[in-house]
């Protein structure tokens, strides 16, 4: 059962993009997601989606991953559609629905909104599937260092993500397993009101927040036992290192960026 | 090992009482004098409830003693500042694997301890791929913890103690949730390091067999310390064991039925091989 | 066919890239009222495969068989199932949420809507079967409970609605020597009184060995052999390949006939050992 539960999205490779720093991949991103902001055209935006899709070719990622992450934004598109079409006026009159009038300013701005809103996802996408829960954990915690001087215990927190992220697929498991054994005691959690089905929940609850202080009873113990300290000095084993393949693909999306809001012009 | 060597735990006198309404039903160690010494193999063996993870725990400092003291290298475990040294020194395995491991990697679990020592990154990975090669995991290094199986994921914990070149490994029933291929793998690791470094162990055991095995056998019961003597002394001593719910090796129940149905056995038999040669010649003999 | 599947193969999160294959091709038969064991280092596939029948996971591929028929197509097809063939997990008192022991042993009568006088005798008639009436357990909270009386809480739970077939995982896990006898005196008694078929899976053969009818043992999710106990067992070597060990009093009288005694070796207990012991020793002496 272990084997089957897998944590986050992440999809193991060797592509360029899964070994580029974890922190690179991070301030790249941010670029991409601002110079999307920028983007003022057609051109620019298709640009931009063109170079997603090409991304995820190069990650070697499926593209069934590619729709089901779109999957999440579908109603969100749907609505900001629905809103321009019908509440923005100007330019050519399409058709009418009643009181309702279509014109196509409001098509335009209604499709260039939901075409950026896909590239922000695809990029964010791109960055989620190709690396490791762990790495990016270790690259957020880089960015929040400097919170430590307004008292943010940020090595604290770093740790505290790890071992969530540890423990994350264990509970899942156990989760599975609870759900299991009151199957097999004649629970019924799909049918029913409501309330019934709640009410089904207690039998999963309980014994899962009791192994869940447990654990962590436990594993504090074992974190102590292994010499850690809140508040004391740590190293890394692995220091992140920014090679100059790293350093290559920064200045080549800076290139791309450039090229795009050259586009946009 | 001999008298002479030098002595890595010492317990004097030593009482622990639980406060708490969580931990009453714990009975509490009272009245506790024992020595580890270095490079001995000390296996410690009670019902459940007799107090031996707490014994443990006030060895590696995770418990302060109410009374008496414990001295770990001759550093009282109530030295707030030499915690690391102690901790350093006395490593600790606990029972379920699936609650000690910190990290997301293997590699990266490995190297905790050395990583709260703050020692510099090459002198890590350095000695958690040396400990990684004692302990067979090299293939395993990137992968996730919970991935592995039950005795993997002990050796990665010894591992993480080992970097750590402590003098004493402390293990709480180690093997009590692993198959006989896991439990195997685990318990020749242990021997290997107590071996050929040197390392004491003090090995808490519900098995008999893995008892018999160590240089020494302290028994427990509700707090105190009832025998403690080489494995010939203690695990024949059925009369008591049994009283306590405890077992004895197959070869000492076996051998014992069989003194009681009149066969002139040796008295000290504590392995299957001892008995089966005392079998074979009181047959061939008759 | 009682109990079995026919190429039977499940794969856990098929289509995607961590798609395992827990089950292969598996194929095997139970008779009613057998004692029958599924052994197996751990990851083999026996909680797989266990929890395939009574209907908590669906095959890939073939067919799970309860009395000649395919198990498992409608939802109170199901609950009917689960009825009369109860599955015991593994630690399944870490899965209590009850205030008390009764309302944790009537959890699976009132699942299947019997009216609450009828669950009461339910209840009443389980602590009987498994000897906690006299405790007076019913009003007492769960965690209050040892160790050993936690498990036979566990297997009232399940047997509260009178199953056929009662599957255990890796019942005696964590259980100490008297918590391990209590259960397998309950699970002889249930077996051969009741005429109940036991399943169960382990990778710890002592106690099981000397019941068991039948035994499957798997390997990565294969079926490596299957038949009879005696035949299975007499596989000594290519057991311990697998990483599985017979009970350690096998070992002895393994080692007397390897010394040119003819001696029985299909041996579990000490209670057997003892009896052809002594005939081996008096046969030539009237």
């Amino acid at each position: 059962m272990t084997r089957s539960i897998t944590l986050g999205q992440y999809i193991p490779g060797e592509s360029v993009i899964h070994h580029l720093n974890p922190r690179l991949k991070i301030v790249i991103l941010v670029l991409v997601l601002v110079l999307l902001f920028l983007l003022e055209t057609y051109s620019g935006l298709i640009f931009a989606l063109a170079l997603a899709v090409a991304l995820f070719v190069l990650a070697g990622i499926p593209f069934s991953y590619l729709l089901r992450g779109l999957r999440p934004i579908f109603y969100i598109a749907l609505f900001a559609l629905i809103i321009y079409f019908f509440f923005t006026s100007g330019g050519v009159v399409l058709f009418r629905i009643g009181f309702l009038t279509v014109e196509s300013e409001g098509v335009e701005q209604g499709l260039f909104i939901v075409a950026r809103l896909v590239a922000l996802v695809l990029f964010s996408l791109l960055v989620t599937l190709t690396t490791t829960p762990l790495s990016l954990t270790h690259g957020i915690g880089f960015f929040m260092k400097p919170l430590r001087y307004v008292g943010l215990p940020t090595e604290e927190v770093a740790m505290i993500m790890t071992v969530a992220l540890r423990f994350i697929p264990t509970l899942m498991e156990e989760s599975q397993r609870l759900m299991r054994a009151q199957l097999a005691r004649g629970a019924d959690f799909e049918t029913g009101s409501i309330f019934r089905r709640a009410r089904s929940m207690v039998p999963l609850i309980v014994p899962l927040f009791v192994s869940a202080f447990r654990r962590a009873d436990e594993l504090a113990l074992a974190m102590e036992a292994r010499g850690f300290r809140i508040g004391a000095k740590r190293t890394r084993m692995h220091q992140d290192v920014i090679l100059f393949r790293d350093w290559a693909v920064l200045f080549f999306v800076l290139a791309l960026i450039v090229l795009a809001l050259n586009i946009n012009i | 090992m001999s008298g002479q060597s030098s002595i890595i735990i010492e317990a004097k006198n030593v009482d622990f009482l639980y406060s708490g309404e969580w931990e009453t039903v714990t009975p509490a160690v009272s009245g506790i004098s024992f020595t580890v010494r270095q490079g001995e193999y000390v296996a410690l063996v009670g019902p459940n409830g007799s107090g031996k993870t707490t014994l443990l725990k006030l060895f590696n400092a995770l418990l302060i003693p109410s009374a008496g003291e414990v001295l770990v290298k001759g550093i009282s475990t109530v030295n707030e500042g030499m915690l690391p040294e102690i901790r350093r020194s006395c490593g600790m395995i606990f029972q379920n694997p699936d609650n000690q491991l910190v990290a997301t990697t293997v590699e990266e679990d490995i190297a905790f301890g050395l990583e709260n020592l703050a020692l510099p990154s090459e002198e890590i990975k350095k000695r958690v791929l040396e400990a990684a090669a004692t302990l067979g995991l090299e293939k395993l290094l990137k992968h996730p913890p919970h991935l592995l199986s039950g005795g993997e994921k002990q050796r990665v914990a010894i591992a993480g103690v080992l970097v750590m070149e402590p003098d004493c490994i402390l293990m709480d029933e180690p093997t009590a949730m692993l198959d006989p291929a896991g439990r195997h793998a685990v318990l020749e690791a242990v021997q290997q390091l107590h071996r050929e470094r040197g390392i004491a162990v003090v090995h808490v055991t519900h098995f008999p067999e893995e008892a018999a095995g160590a240089d020494r056998v302290a028994v427990l019961s509700e707090g105190r310390l009832v025998v403690d003597g080489s494995p010939e002394d203690v695990m024949t001593g059925l009369p008591l064991l049994h009283d306590l719910g405890l077992r004895g090796t197959t070869a000492v129940e076996l051998a014992s039925m069989l003194r009681q149905d009149g066969y002139p056995l040796p008295p000290k038999i504590l392995h299957d091989r001892e008995l089966v040669d005392s079998l074979c010649s009181l047959e061939q003999n008759s | 066919m009682f109990v079995g599947t026919e190429q039977l193969t499940h794969v856990y999160m098929p289509g995607t890239p961590f798609s395992t294959k827990a089950l292969r091709d598996i194929s095997f038969s139970f008779q009613k009222g057998e004692f029958a064991l599924i052994i197996g280092p751990s990851g083999s596939g026996k909680s797989t495969l266990i929890q395939h029948l009574n209907g908590l996971l669906r095959p890939t591929s073939g067919r799970v068989i309860f009395e000649g028929k395919n198990i498992g197509r409608d939802k109170r097809d199901l609950l009917h199932l689960r009825r009369r063939i109860g599955l015991v997990f593994q630690m399944p008192e870490e899965q209590f949420f009850s205030e008390t022991v009764f309302d944790e042993i009537a959890f699976a009568p009132r699942n299947q809507g019997f009216a609450e006088n009828e669950v009461k005798i339910r209840v009443d008639e389980a602590l009987e079967k498994t000897g906690l009436k006299g405790l007076d357990l019913k009003g007492r909270h769960p965690f209050q409970l040892s160790a050993g009386q936690k498990r036979l809480v566990a297997v009232a739970a399940v047997l509260s609605v009178n199953p056929e077939v009662l599957i255990l995982d890796e019942p005696t896990v964590a259980l100490d020597n008297t918590g391990r006898d209590n259960l397998f005196d309950l699970l002889t008694e249930l077996n051969r009184e009741e005429g109940l078929t036991v399943i169960i899976s382990t990778h710890h053969l002592d106690e099981a060995a000397a019941l068991a009818s039948s035994v499957l043992v798997l390997k990565q999710g294969e079926l490596v052999m299957s038949g009879p106990a005696e035949d299975i067992f007499s596989e000594r070597d290519q057991l311990y390949n697998l990483g599985l060990a017979l009970p350690p009093v096998n070992e002895i009288m393994h080692g007397i006939f390897e010394k040119g005694f003819s001696v029985n070796t299909s041996v579990y207990t000490l209670k057997e050992a003892r009896r052809e012991i002594n005939k081996l020793i008096r046969r030539d002496k009237p």
